[in-house]
C-alpha cells in the first residue's frame, strides 16, 4: 500500500462561531489526481488553502510530503476559485505571468511563452489583465501555475467561466501534466461527469469527510444523495 | 526667462521638487493599483503632530516629521490587518489624533506661528540649504531601495498569496511600502503643504493610467508626469506670484482633465 503524501488529521477550522471544517482527516497519494466534492459551504475552498500552506493548522495537522505546508508552498501550484484585482490597473498578461517567473528565478521568463501555448492564450500576451474575459482570465492563472514543475497542483474550480472547448482543454492538461511530471493534481469540482472521467480518487467533504474512493464507487446516485441532498445524475465515460 | 535660476531658494524648490516628484510618482503607482490613496493623506495630515512637536521643543521639523509618520503608518498598517477595523476607519482613526495631537501641542507654543500656514500649504521659500540636503539624500535611498525591491513589491501588491506561495512574504514589503511613503509625504511637506501633498501622490497615476498600455508604461509615465507636474507648477508659481503648493496641484488636476478630455474623444473617434 502507498504511503500517503499529503496528510489531513483531525483538522478543524471555524470563522467566528461557524464551523467550516470538523474534524476531517484524509490521505492523498503522491502522483494521484484527486477531485475534491461537496456542496456549496462544505469548506472545500478552506481545506484548499491549508492544503497549499496559506491557513497554518491550529486544530488537527495538514503535511505534505512529511512537511508542513507552509515549508513546501514553492512547490505547490494554486489556482484560487476568485482572484480579484482592479481590472482598470494596466498590467499585461506577460508581466502578470513574470510576477511568479521571475520571482523565483531572476532574468529567466522565457517559460512564460511556453506556458501559455499551453493554455492557448500565447496570442495575449501583450494584452491588459484587465481586458481578459473571465474565461481567458482563468486560462492564464492556470498557465501561470503550470511555469515551474511544481510538485502538486492545486486548482480550484478552474473551469468556472470557461467555455466547453477550454474546459477540455484544462483538464487534458492537467492529465498531461499528471503523467508526464508525475505532480499530484487536486481538483474541486462540481461538474462531476468531468470528475468521473479525469481523476482516479474522489473525495467527499461537508464540513468532515463523507466519502473516499475511485469515482466509480464515489460518485453513485445513493452516495450523492447523501452528500448533497437532492438526487444527482452522473454520466460515466470510464 | 531663465532670471529665476539666478535666485538661490528657486533652485532649491526645483531640486528638492524635483527629487519628491520623481519619487511621489514611482510610489504612486503602487499606492493607486493598492487603492490606499487616502493613507498618503491621513499620514501627511497625522504628521503635523511631529511638526508641532518640532516647533515647541526646537528640533529639526523634518526628521521629527519623519519619525511620527512612520509611527502613524505602521499604526494604520496594524490597524488595517491586525483587527477588524476596515481601512478607511483605521486611517480616520489616526489622521484625526495626529491633527489633535498637532493642535494641542502648537496650543502650548507661545504667539502666532508663521511657519505653520507653509507646513499646511507649502512655501518653496522655506525650503533651506538643509531641507534639501536631507530630502535628496532620503529620497536617493529610497529610490534605490524601490529598485532593488521593485519586483516584490509588485508582486505583493497585485498578488499577495501567490507571493506568498513563491516564497515573498508579502507583510515585509507591505510595510516597507508604507514607511516610505510616509516618509516621502513628510519629505514633500514644505513644497506642497500638509493638506494638498496626496493629491501629487495620485494624481500623476491617475493620468499615467489613461495612457499606460503596461504597468512599466504605467510606473515610467506617474514618474515623468509627476516631475512635469511639479516643474511647471514651481515656474508658474514664480512668474504669476501665487502659493507653490495650490499651483501644483492645480497644474496637476488641468492634465488630469485635458487627459481625460481627450481620451474621451480618442474613444469616440476609434
Amino acid at each position: 500500500m502507498k504511503k500517503d503524501y499529503i496528510i489531513v488529521n483531525n483538522l478543524t477550522h471555524t470563522y467566528g462561531d461557524f464551523v467550516a471544517l470538523n474534524n476531517i482527516s484524509f490521505g492523498i497519494t503522491k502522483g494521484d489526481i484527486v477531485a475534491i466534492i461537496g456542496p456549496n459551504g462544505s469548506g472545500k475552498t478552506t481545506l484548499l488553502r491549508y492544503i497549499v500552506g496559506l491557513i497554518s493548522a491550529k486544530k488537527g495537522v495538514v503535511s505534505v510530503g512529511g512537511k508542513s505546508p507552509k515549508d513546501m508552498r514553492k512547490h505547490i501550484g494554486y489556482v484560487p476559485q476568485h482572484f480579484t484585482f482592479d481590472r482598470t490597473i494596466p498590467i499585461t498578461v506577460q508581466e502578470f505571468m513574470a510576477l511568479e517567473s521571475c520571482a523565483k528565478i531572476e532574468h529567466e521568463c522565457k517559460n512564460i511563452k511556453k506556458a501559455l501555448r499551453a493554455v492557448g492564450m500565447q496570442k495575449f500576451a501583450r494584452q491588459k489583465l484587465g481586458t481578459l474575459s473571465g474565461g481567458q482570465f482563468q486560462r492564464v492563472m492556470i498557465a501561470r501555475a503550470l511555469l515551474h514543475e511544481k510538485d502538486i497542483l492545486v486548482f480550484d474550480e478552474p473551469a468556472t467561466g470557461v467555455d466547453v472547448a477550454g474546459e477540455q482543454t484544462i483538464y487534458d492538461l492537467m492529465k498531461h501534466i499528471n503523467k508526464e511530471r508525475g505532480s499530484t493534481c487536486i481538483i474541486v469540482s462540481h461538474d462531476l461527469s468531468i470528475v468521473s472521467s479525469y481523476v482516479n480518487t474522489v473525495i467527499c467533504i461537508n464540513k468532515t469527510l463523507v466519502c473516499q474512493g475511485s469515482p466509480e464507487k464515489v460518485i453513485t446516485p445513493k452516495k450523492l444523495k447523501a452528500l448533497f441532498g437532492a438526487a444527482t445524475g452522473v454520466y460515466h465515460s470510464h | 526667462m531663465f532670471e529665476l535660476f539666478h535666485y538661490p531658494f528657486m533652485i532649491r524648490a526645483l531640486v528638492a521638487g524635483g527629487i519628491v516628484a520623481i519619487l511621489l510618482g514611482w510610489l504612486g503607482s503602487f499606492i493607486v493599483t493598492r487603492n490606499m490613496s487616502f493613507v498618503g493623506d491621513g499620514i501627511a495630515h497625522a504628521s503635523l503632530a511631529g511638526i508641532a512637536l518640532a516647533l515647541l521643543v526646537g528640533w529639526a521639523t523634518l526628521p521629527t516629521a519623519i519619525v511620527f509618520a512612520i509611527i502613524i503608518a505602521i499604526g494604520i498598517y496594524v490597524l488595517q490587518h491586525k483587527t477588524p477595523i476596515s481601512s478607511d476607519m483605521a486611517i480616520a482613526i489616526l489622521f484625526t489624533t495626529g491633527l489633535a495631537i498637532g493642535v494641542m501641542l502648537l496650543h502650548l507654543s507661545s504667539g502666532y506661528q508663521p511657519e505653520l500656514m507653509s507646513y499646511l500649504f507649502g512655501n518653496i521659500l522655506t525650503v533651506s540649504t538643509q531641507d534639501v540636503i536631507t530630502i535628496v539624500s532620503a529620497s536617493c535611498i529610497i529610490l534605490i531601495l524601490l529598485t532593488f525591491t521593485y519586483h516584490k513589491i509588485l508582486f505583493t501588491t497585485f498578488d499577495p498569496d501567490g507571493a506568498y506561495l513563491a516564497g515573498v512574504t508579502p507583510w515585509k514589503y507591505d510595510i516597507m511600502l508604507y514607511i516610505v511613503t510616509a516618509i516621502a509625504v513628510v519629505l514633500s511637506i514644505k513644497i506642497v503643504g500638509i493638506v494638498l501633498v496626496s493629491a501629487l501622490l495620485v494624481t500623476p497615476s491617475a493620468i499615467s493610467k489613461l495612457f499606460a498600455t503596461s504597468f512599466a508604461s504605467f510606473t515610467f509615465f506617474s514618474v515623468i508626469l509627476s516631475f512635469v507636474t511639479v516643474f511647471v507648477g514651481l515656474l508658474l508659481s514664480y512668474y504669476l506670484n501665487v502659493p507653490s503648493g495650490a499651483t501644483i496641484i492645480l497644474t496637476g488636476t488641468s492634465m488630469f482633465i485635458v487627459s481625460s478630455i481627450f481620451v474621451g474623444i480618442r474613444k469616440k473617434l476609434v
